[in-house]
């Protein structure tokens, strides 16, 4: 019996879809995109876009050097699309000019951000021709010799976000140098690791002949060198890549002393080794000349994290696009979300982030190497430092942290993300980057007043990693960003965030320096991020979005004028005695909170 | 009945009780005749843990013949005394706490045992803890229930023109399920209505449970007519539906079981409305889980929650396996389809599955927090739980006699009221501004309905209640949550009242396993909880300084 109303939840989209009156049809349907500095219009064409939640909506297709925007005719429903053309990896003709059946001939464009996009063109007179062939320039700039948007935009900004992090006086706030470690430049030129940063932190012990040693037996030349110290223990984290051990077993006594210099330094027993590999792939690169720390470096202990490499997180994540896009899996969905392994990677990068996290706070130094040490030691490295220092919890702080270990310390972004190129089936590309914001998701639901930072802060991040908008992930590492003069020519993301910065505010953040945060990395507590990864189904949106947004600025405000009066209380009354005084910020702590205790260490290892 | 003749051992010294999130302590352990009481006495401590033996689900015992006592302490001065024999329980509430001790000596500890699994299954209410908590902050003279049938109907004026308030239910012989009063078309009489309830199982006949204002439309619900194989009809009940729509083309009937159910259903003597007798009537079939089906599934989630395997592997398809998501889904779903007739196609609807006292009141329920913005307030919520729950006559004695832990055959038992709050907490998960109470009330809540000090959940339905006079002899949990100090940790700090309808997304992906309550007892859960208490101390303290 078929049901007289509608089937429950087509309601959903009311909020996507808002009716609109014929009025608005005779305005000219494109006159109102509002084009950034620098935008052109490329072209633009009457097409039908192939919506897979309203189906086929007519309209008008505009390209530009930096979007495709795409705006229905239709009076009922209005549909709008603006997508970046950096957030496109393929183009694809669709159909022939023989093909057969409605809407059979037109593009398919695949996107990188868990979408794909489908219009139908008029089947006569090669009418998509012009426009494959534009969009396919200008998608893929760096493949026809043009620039990447963010050279043509000059957007200007109240902040320059290219001033957040400094190397000297990020490692001055983590007290060094001192007289442990110092500060080098034996990079300045990129001589000695041309994938590394100029500044670089090393153990006073070592001289710079020993860097020099040293790197000649680690992949790229990218040494062991300082990401952080613990404060008061002054256990550090150090990243580097393999060693390059290679079948014949080779050893290096340099690369041997330089490890025990850095256990040393803080007097630990052993100095862990976090080889973020399974131990089989650690082994099998010794036959391309790489390898893991054997036995002969007997101060060290080595511990594999089991995390898989690249090409096996893009696999995962095209799985999980495949059952959210465009429909999403409804009958089997929790098992099926089981087989793409996607949060059991996320559970196991968190739950290695853990043990270097627990391993530094209880006083023992960590070295942490990959293959390269740019994906998954950046991954490790930047969780375990999110997890011990507060700082990086703030919303400069975790920009900081982004600059340092990532985009300084030469993940590379152009080859992950492809940015500008055509070559969509780059082994190369890989969602490393993703997946590490997907682990900070997970914190920031787990501890909902220790981050200062909100999701939007994290969506702008990642819609941003591929609009080529901005110079921030442009590039593999620094000297070709010096190359190209980026911090020169372009705008860093970080202008924007940091110019409205209320916006991506928490206003339940409450600082608490000294704490440590260790997430539950048990599958029992990960979610699937469903705000971004199902973010283009109207139908599984999360309720009522505009409403909370609205509420927790109205709570910032609140809290901005409560912290307005306890200033002004605390002027007043500078008695010591009294409670708001003494808790500026934790105001929270009343007496119904019991005091915060470290969460214990949950981690089924 | 004397309830120390249950009690052969009554204390026991240097016990060691073991808990997650607490370090193991010893003390000692006493039975009495409700309670479990264990009290630290290490040096420094004062730690006690009072357990309401009801809320005890199951429990485990193993003895040893050991010669010397080991334990976590190796205190010499503890294992010269304790040597011989000793034993563990295992103890697994209702509220999924896993609670373990360790007693010395084999006897006491097969007494204790032995205590606990007779005390903590009494059959007699009136021997239930409620008739016997007297807190000194309240007397029994405070009112009890937050509202009345009589009441509901007083305050709501604008049907008085077509809906009266009948008392023909005033001695619970018309139907022993339902309150005393109740509403129903004003043009049917009260002979009428004892001749509907014969057509209906356990008299349950077409009452009032809401009115939408916006559009006058109204949800009635009922249990199945008692048509049997022979298809009779009775002309009072297709009078009194017809009065119902009174001026309205049609009516929906949400029949909460499939076509086949229904169908089946007549071999048994129940049955379905039929096109001819209810012309203008529409059925629409959705089948909902009920009764044993739905219990299992709880069994089967708890077990995936509790497995301590070392290996976590295949989580996701033991939560799918448990099935406990999908019936959640499927109640927000039929849920919504009733709002939808009711706010959306602006028709009345009759919920019924086949008694009318789990599935009916499931949706109408959630149909009803959906659409309407009074119940989403603290106190809205707890009066409609009120009307549709105790007043409505879900048998909660029966339902909610064990849980998930529970090694008792399978009866009555039915986590209907646990399925409610787990699908009313996705709405305040996907709507987190709209609703006016925190979860912490519908942990609070789905704790007491298994094992209380109050009252409001004994007995399955008014009449068991008046015969042992609960109203008398019992406290109120609803008054007790709206108290001051207690109703500050369950209002939302968030709540922002909107007056539009709340429609729940219902796909898998919308929805979440509700942690706080199956997970509640790992650290992560708990530091949730306290975050959220952090986040309402924060809001409530900002108000108080910025407004000043």
């Amino acid at each position: 019996m078929a049901s007289p109303v509608s089937v429950y939840n087509s309601n959903a989209l009311d909020t996507h879809i808002s009716s609109s009156s014929r009025e608005s049809l005779k305005m000219e349907l494109l006159a109102d995109v509002s084009l950034l500095p620098g935008e052109e219009r490329i072209i633009d064409k009457e097409t039908i876009y192939i919506c897979p939640f309203n189906g086929a909506v007519k309209g008008k297709v505009l390209i530009t050097n930096y979007r495709l925007y795409f705006k229905s005719v239709d009076a009922d429903v209005v549909v709008m699309l603006d997508v970046p053309l950096g957030a496109i990896s393929r183009v694809e003709k669709m159909g022939g000019a023989s093909s057969r059946g409605e809407n059979s001939y037109g593009l398919d464009i695949t996107c990188k951000d868990m979408r794909n996009l489908r219009f139908a063109l008029k089947q006569e007179g090669h009418s998509r021709r012009d426009i494959f062939e534009l969009l396919f320039k200008y998608a893929f700039p760096l493949s026809h010799g043009l620039p990447l948007f963010a050279y043509v935009t000059q957007e200007k900004y109240g902040e320059n976000g290219w001033d957040i992090y400094k190397p000297i006086e990020e490692f001055r706030r983590q007290g060094l140098p001192n007289n442990k470690w110092r500060i080098t430049f034996i990079n300045k030129n990129y001589e000695l690791c041309d994938t590394y940063p100029t500044v670089l932190a090393v153990p006073f012990k070592s001289k710079e002949e020993d860097l020099r040693r040293v790197a000649a037996f680690r992949s790229k030349g990218r040494i062991p060198v300082l990401s952080w110290i613990h404060r008061e223990n002054q256990a550090v984290i150090v990243r580097c890549s393999q060693p390059l051990v290679g079948m014949s077993g080779k050893r290096n006594k340099d690369d041997e002393r330089y490890l025990d210099v850095i256990r040393e330094a803080n007097d630990s027993t052993k100095l862990t080794i976090y080889d973020a590999r399974p131990s089989v792939n650690a082994v099998a690169n010794k036959a391309t000349g790489g390898g893991y720390e054997g036995d002969e470096y007997q101060s060290a202990e080595l511990v594999f994290l089991d995390i898989q490499n690249i090409h096996v997180m893009r696999e995962s994540l095209k799985k999980l696009k495949d059952i959210v896009y465009p429909n999403v899996e409804e009958s089997h969905w929790l098992s099926s979300l089981e087989s793409t392994h996607w949060l059991e990677h996320v559970k196991l990068v968190l739950s290695g982030a853990i043990q270097v996290a627990d391993k530094v706070s209880s006083g023992n130094s960590v070295l942490v190497h990959c293959s390269d040490g740019w994906d998954r030691t950046a991954q490790l490295t930047s969780l375990a430092m999110l997890m011990l220092d507060s700082h990086y919890r703030t919303l400069r702080g975790f920009q900081v942290l982004i600059e340092k270990e990532w985009i300084s310390f030469g993940h590379k972004f152009a080859s992950r993300i492809g940015h500008g190129d055509k070559n969509h089936a780059d082994q190369d590309r890989s969602p490393v980057f993703v997946q590490f914001i997907d682990c900070v998701w997970q914190m920031t639901k787990q501890f909902p007043t220790a981050f200062e930072f909100n999701e939007r802060l994290l969506l702008t991040i990642l819609d941003h990693l591929y609009s080529c908008c901005f110079g921030t992930f442009l590039y593999n590492c620094e000297s070709a960003r010096d190359q190209h003069e980026v911090r020169l020519k372009t705008v860093s993301l970080w202008s924007l965030v940091n110019s409205k910065m209320e916006m991506y505010l928490n206003p339940f953040y409450t600082p608490e320096s000294g704490r440590v945060l260790y997430p539950v990395a048990s599958m029992r507590h990960l979610e699937l991020w469903v705000t971004y990864y199902i973010r283009w189904n109207p139908r599984i949106r999360q309720q009522q979005q505009s409403p909370v947004e609205q509420r927790y600025k109205e709570l910032l405000a609140l809290r901005d004028e409560y912290l307005k009066k306890l200033e002004e209380l605390q002027l007043s009354d500078s008695s010591p005695s009294s409670r708001l005084a003494n808790t500026p910020n934790t105001s929270s702590s009343t007496s119904s909170t019991p005091p915060q205790q470290y969460t214990h260490l949950q981690t089924p290892l | 009945m004397e309830f120390s003749e249950h009690i052969k051992t009554a204390n026991v010294e240097d016990v060691v009780l073991r808990q997650t999130l607490h370090p193991p302590s010893r003390g000692t352990l006493c039975v009495t005749g409700h309670h479990l009481l264990f009290s630290d006495r290490e040096e420094g401590s004062c730690r006690q843990v009072l357990l309401l033996l009801r809320n005890i689900d199951a429990i485990e015992k193993s003895v040893e013949n050991l010669l010397a006592y080991s334990c976590p302490f190796s205190n010499a001065g503890h294992s010269q005394r304790i040597s011989g024999s000793s034993g563990t329980i295992s103890i697994k509430c209702k509220d999924l706490r896993v609670l373990h001790l360790d007693i010395p000596g084999m006897e006491q500890c097969l007494n204790i045992a032995r205590s606990i699994e007779t005390l903590s299954c009494l059959e007699a209410v009136s021997e239930m803890y409620p008739f016997f908590y007297r807190p000194s902050n309240a007397s029994l003279q405070d009112q009890w229930g937050l509202s009345s049938p009589e009441k509901h109907y007083s305050q709501m004026t604008e049907l008085h023109d077509r809906w009266r308030l009948s008392t023909v239910n005033r001695h619970y012989s018309v139907c022993p399920s339902y309150p005393p009063a109740v509403i129903v078309p004003k043009n049917i009489d009260d002979a009428m209505l004892e001749k509907i309830a014969k057509f209906r199982q356990r008299g349950r006949f077409p009452v009032l449970c809401y009115y939408h204002r916006k559009n006058g439309m109204v949800i009635m619900s009922s249990s199945q007519p008692l048509t049997g194989a022979n298809r009779k009809r009775c002309m009072e009940d297709e009078f009194l539906l017809q009065a119902v729509i009174d001026g309205s083309d049609k009516g929906y009937i949400i029949d909460t079981r499939s076509s086949q159910q229904a169908l089946q259903a007549r071999i048994t003597g129940g049955g379905f409305e039929s096109k001819s007798g209810y012309s203008s009537w529409k059925r629409l079939h959705r089948q909902m889980e009920r009764g044993k089906a739905l219990q299992e599934s709880l069994i089967k989630l708890v077990e995936a929650c509790g497995d301590e395997s070392h290996n976590m592997d295949r989580w996701l398809s033991k939560l799918e396996n448990s099935k406990w998501l999908s019936h959640v889904q499927t109640a927000l779903s039929t849920a919504g389809l009733l709002a939808e007739c009711v706010e959306r196609d602006g028709h009345s609807v009759l919920v019924h599955g086949s008694e009318g006292t789990d599935s009916t009141l499931l949706i109408s329920t959630l149909a009803q927090l959906i659409m309407d913005p009074c119940c989403r307030t603290l106190e809205g919520f707890l009066a409609l739980l009120e009307r549709e729950w105790v007043q409505a006559g879900h048998p909660f004695q029966q339902r909610c006699s064990h849980s998930a832990y529970s090694h008792a055959r399978l009866q009555q038992e039915s986590p209907v009221f646990l399925l409610l709050l787990d699908c009313v907490w996705q709405l305040w998960r996907q709507f987190p501004l709209a609703l006016g109470f925190s979860e912490a009330l519908l942990l609070r809540l789905a704790t007491e309905a298994y094992a209380s000090n109050y009252g409001t959940f004994l007995c399955n339905n008014q009449q068991e209640r008046c015969v042992l006079r609960v109203k008398e002899n019992t406290r109120c949990l609803f008054q007790a949550l709206l108290r001051p100090r207690e109703r500050d940790g369950y209002s939302n700090p968030l709540y922002e009242p909107t007056e539009l309808a709340i429609w729940p997304s219902v796909h898998p992906q919308s929805l979440q396993l509700w942690r706080g309550f199956f997970l509640r007892w790992t650290p992560q859960a708990r530091h949730l909880e306290e975050a959220q208490e952090e986040i309402r101390n924060m809001i409530i303290e900002w108000g108080k300084l910025a407004l000043s």
